[in-house]
């Protein structure tokens, strides 16, 4: 390869001679200023997760201090924000419609993507797994309002047509939908997790006759548990903060769900549909800051953990 | 002979087996033992008239004289291996006895201290067994570790079969309003009538601005966490945060974009602002991207080029870089797709739901100034199924469509850009 390097180099400096030698000089003596913009960049990651909690907290803050009753707000159904002359912040529904639609879609999503995690890992080879890894990556690409835009025009008829309800987009369709969107970081973290298995696991349990469903379930499984709960929980943390999607699929309507084919809205969405009505500045305004808020440390909880999760294995194996 | 006739008096038992010839020969005796020795009787007849052995299976069925025929299923199967030469075994399906002479021994022992009890009409049978033929239990692994596979194959494909199906769905909606005249024209009649000009010219600036942002701090970064950070906290730290930068939801990062760059830095809702937003959101995948393609370079290059006393910077520019171009390539052609599609970040930072483009000339290709609001194609496909009533529904897949296909062309660009790197990869 070195070799490649060489020539490619050795083309360039006869090419262009002189401008290219001075080049190099000029970009070797910047070395020292280079490096520096290097650390930053690398730094950078962290100033935007500060960046971005601090100024949502920023804007947050007015309400935070005191204006807002605390309690009230995590534990009142009443969202009546624009309300004369008293207001009333209470994010239960949403928070409930966040709760309900994030598990029922992790039903669907887990065994899927863990099944399909297990199959590209395991029982196919070659072609077929190419093939299976580029369409779920391809699955993965799909933008969510494209998600949304199924939900509401295309599985919200089949819903009301197989059970009647009276609106097709509801928790079930939201469900569905948030499945989709979540299965392929489950398949792809899960497979990574898999194949972290080191292969000596599965040529012992080969060699003492197991099967490869027993080399799956009673070796790899509790092998690889850690990188496999680790891909549900950024499932969750997928399917908590996912926004469009849900705006359009799950029918934003404030009432306390109580079936499946009820319509509920989220805490993402309630920010998507309000934020560009709510006057800058004011109270309404700043409490769907105190949201993002909460979504932020709930996401970044969910991320912490299965981060920790993955490098706990990395430990025990070092 | 005229035991049979006196044996039909009382109870006997009856040894029968297939003989190579076909049909079933059977022969009685008064005692088990008498007819297990017979087994060995049979097989010595047969050597020496230079007959094939008769393989088992052996069936011993106690008769009496009311009750003549044997139940269906045997009350002992023991196994051998009749071609296995020596002693040994156990007699059961995993591990059969070796030799009939074994085979006899062992059953006249069972019969001794009283192990095989038959009633009449039942039946002792001696199987026989290859040694590498399947056992039930293997045979059962079998059907279960096919079972398994054809419910994961069936998870599979329960994800990639209703995929295409809807997306062939779509674009079956879609195809009457599909043409290039429908790239080319602006929305008309309140976004009921036309095409996606605007919000694809507005989507092409969004994705080029943020992609100019994003991408050398991504790649820097990359470079940074591969080649010069060290293995400590502090690392660790950027990682999570790189790891929780892709995280936090999209719109939290429209919260930020609106707290940071619409109202602090004053930007105001802009291209411009919503550029940033997405390039502070895109940045993992670089990030992340780059690191790998880092990574992949063997460090036998990087030490190579160190001893002929190259700087690090050196290394990185005239090494490294060159040979990982295809892979941060990858990563940026992700982030493209990805910045092309997402929605909420752009919704309060700079999209705008209408607005009319020139459609010829240079105009129509420079329209907006960084402060300009914007259209966007996932915006518009938002607004259009949600909020303006009367659109004709082709539109709205049209829409979908154009945007399904953009983001998708640009991620098969980007798969294919790594299968044809790989299949070149020389180390």
């Amino acid at each position: 390869m070195s070799d490649q390097t060489t020539t490619t180099g050795r083309a360039v400096r006869r090419g262009s001679g002189r401008v290219y030698a001075a080049l190099q000089v000029v970009l070797d003596r910047t070395e020292p200023a280079v490096e520096w913009l290097i650390r930053l960049c690398g730094w950078s990651a962290i100033l935007f997760v500060f960046g971005i909690f601090f100024f949502v907290f920023r804007e947050a803050l007015p309400m935070l201090s005191g204006k807002l009753n605390l309690t009230e707000f995590f534990t009142s159904d009443q969202w009546r924000p624009t309300a004369e002359p008293q207001p009333h912040y209470g994010i239960l529904v949403q928070l409930l419609g966040t709760l309900a639609v994030t598990g029922l879609s992790m039903l669907i999503a887990v065994p899927l993507g863990l099944g399909a995690a297990v199959y590209i890992s395991e029982f196919s080879g070659g072609r077929v797994r190419e093939t299976l890894k580029i369409l779920i990556e391809l699955l993965a690409a799909i933008p969510s309002v494209v998600w949304g835009f199924i939900g509401y025009m295309v599985l919200g008829p089949i819903i009301i047509r197989c059970t009647g309800a009276p609106v097709g987009v509801n928790l079930l369709n939201g469900s569905i939908i948030l499945a989709l969107m979540s299965v392929p970081i489950i398949v792809s973290v899960g497979e990574d997790a898999l194949k972290a298995v080191p292969d000596s696991f599965r040529e012992a349990a080969l060699s003492l006759g197991a099967s490869r469903w027993e080399i799956v379930y009673r070796v790899l499984f509790p092998a690889a548990k850690n990188g496999l709960l680790a891909a549900v929980l950024l499932g969750v943390g997928r399917a908590i903060g996912e926004t469009m999607a849900v705006l359009m699929a799950t029918g934003h309507s404030l009432k306390m769900p109580h079936s499946l084919l009820d319509p509920i809205r989220t805490l993402t969405a309630t920010i998507a549909a309000e934020l560009g009505e709510a006057v800058q500045g004011e109270a309404h305004y700043r409490v769907l800051f105190v949201i993002g808020l909460v979504l932020f440390v709930v996401t970044f909880i969910v991320n912490l953990t299965a981060d920790l999760v993955v490098k706990g294995i990395r430990n025990e194996r070092a | 002979m005229n035991e049979l006739e006196r044996k039909a008096a009382g109870p006997h038992y009856v040894l029968r087996w297939l003989p190579h010839d076909g049909g079933v020969s059977q022969d009685a005796y008064l005692s088990l033992a008498a007819a297990f020795a017979g087994i060995m009787q049979h097989e010595e007849a047969c050597r020496q008239d230079g007959q094939a052995q008769p393989l088992p299976p052996w069936d011993i069925t106690l008769q009496s004289p009311g009750c003549d025929a044997p139940n269906a299923r045997p009350r002992y199967v023991y196994h051998v291996n009749a071609r296995a030469a020596g002693g040994g075994g156990e007699g059961t399906e995993e591990s059969p006895w070796w030799g009939l002479v074994t085979a006899v021994e062992q059953l006249t022992r069972l019969d001794r201290v009283g192990q095989i009890k038959l009633r009449a009409g039942q039946t002792v049978r001696l199987a026989h067994h290859e040694v590498f033929t399947t056992t039930s239990n293997e045979r059962w692994k079998r059907v279960k570790e096919n079972l398994a596979r054809l419910v994961f194959l069936g998870t599979a494909l329960a994800l990639i079969v209703p995929m295409a199906a809807i997306l062939i769905y779509l674009l079956v909606q879609a195809w009457p309003v599909l043409s290039f005249s429908f790239l080319v024209q602006n929305p008309r009649d309140y976004m009921t009538a036309g095409g996606v000009w605007a919000p694809l010219v507005g989507t092409f600036w969004l994705v080029w601005l943020s992609l100019l942002i994003a991408a050398p701090v991504g790649v820097l970064a990359g470079v940074y966490l591969n080649e010069y950070a060290r293995n400590n906290w502090f690392t660790r730290i950027i990682n999570l945060a790189v790891v929780n930068l892709a995280g936090v939801p999209s719109i939290v990062h429209a919260l930020f974009g609106v707290g940071a760059f619409v109202m602090f830095a004053g930007m105001g809702r802009s291209l411009l602002a919503a550029s940033c937003t997405l390039a502070v959101m895109t940045l993992p995948v670089i990030v992340t991207s780059t690191r790998e393609a880092l990574a992949a370079v063997p460090i036998a290059f990087r030490e190579a080029c160190w001893n002929l006393g190259a700087s690090r910077w050196q290394t990185i520019r005239t090494i490294v870089l060159p040979n990982s171009i295809s892979g941060i390539l990858t990563g940026v052609i992700l982030q493209v797709s990805r910045a092309a599609g997402e929605t909420a970040p752009i919704l309060f930072t700079g999209a705008v739901f209408f607005s009319t483009l020139p459609e010829h000339g240079v105009q129509a290709f420079f329209p907006y100034g960084l402060g300009d609001r914007c259209m966007a194609l996932s915006m518009h496909l938002f607004t259009l199924s949600t909020q303006v009533r009367g659109a004709t529904p082709g539109l709205q897949y049209g829409t979908a469509v154009v945007l399904i296909g953009l983001v998708l062309a640009v991620n098969s660009l980007s798969i294919g850009l790594r299968v044809y790197l790989r299949s070149r990869k020389k180390w």
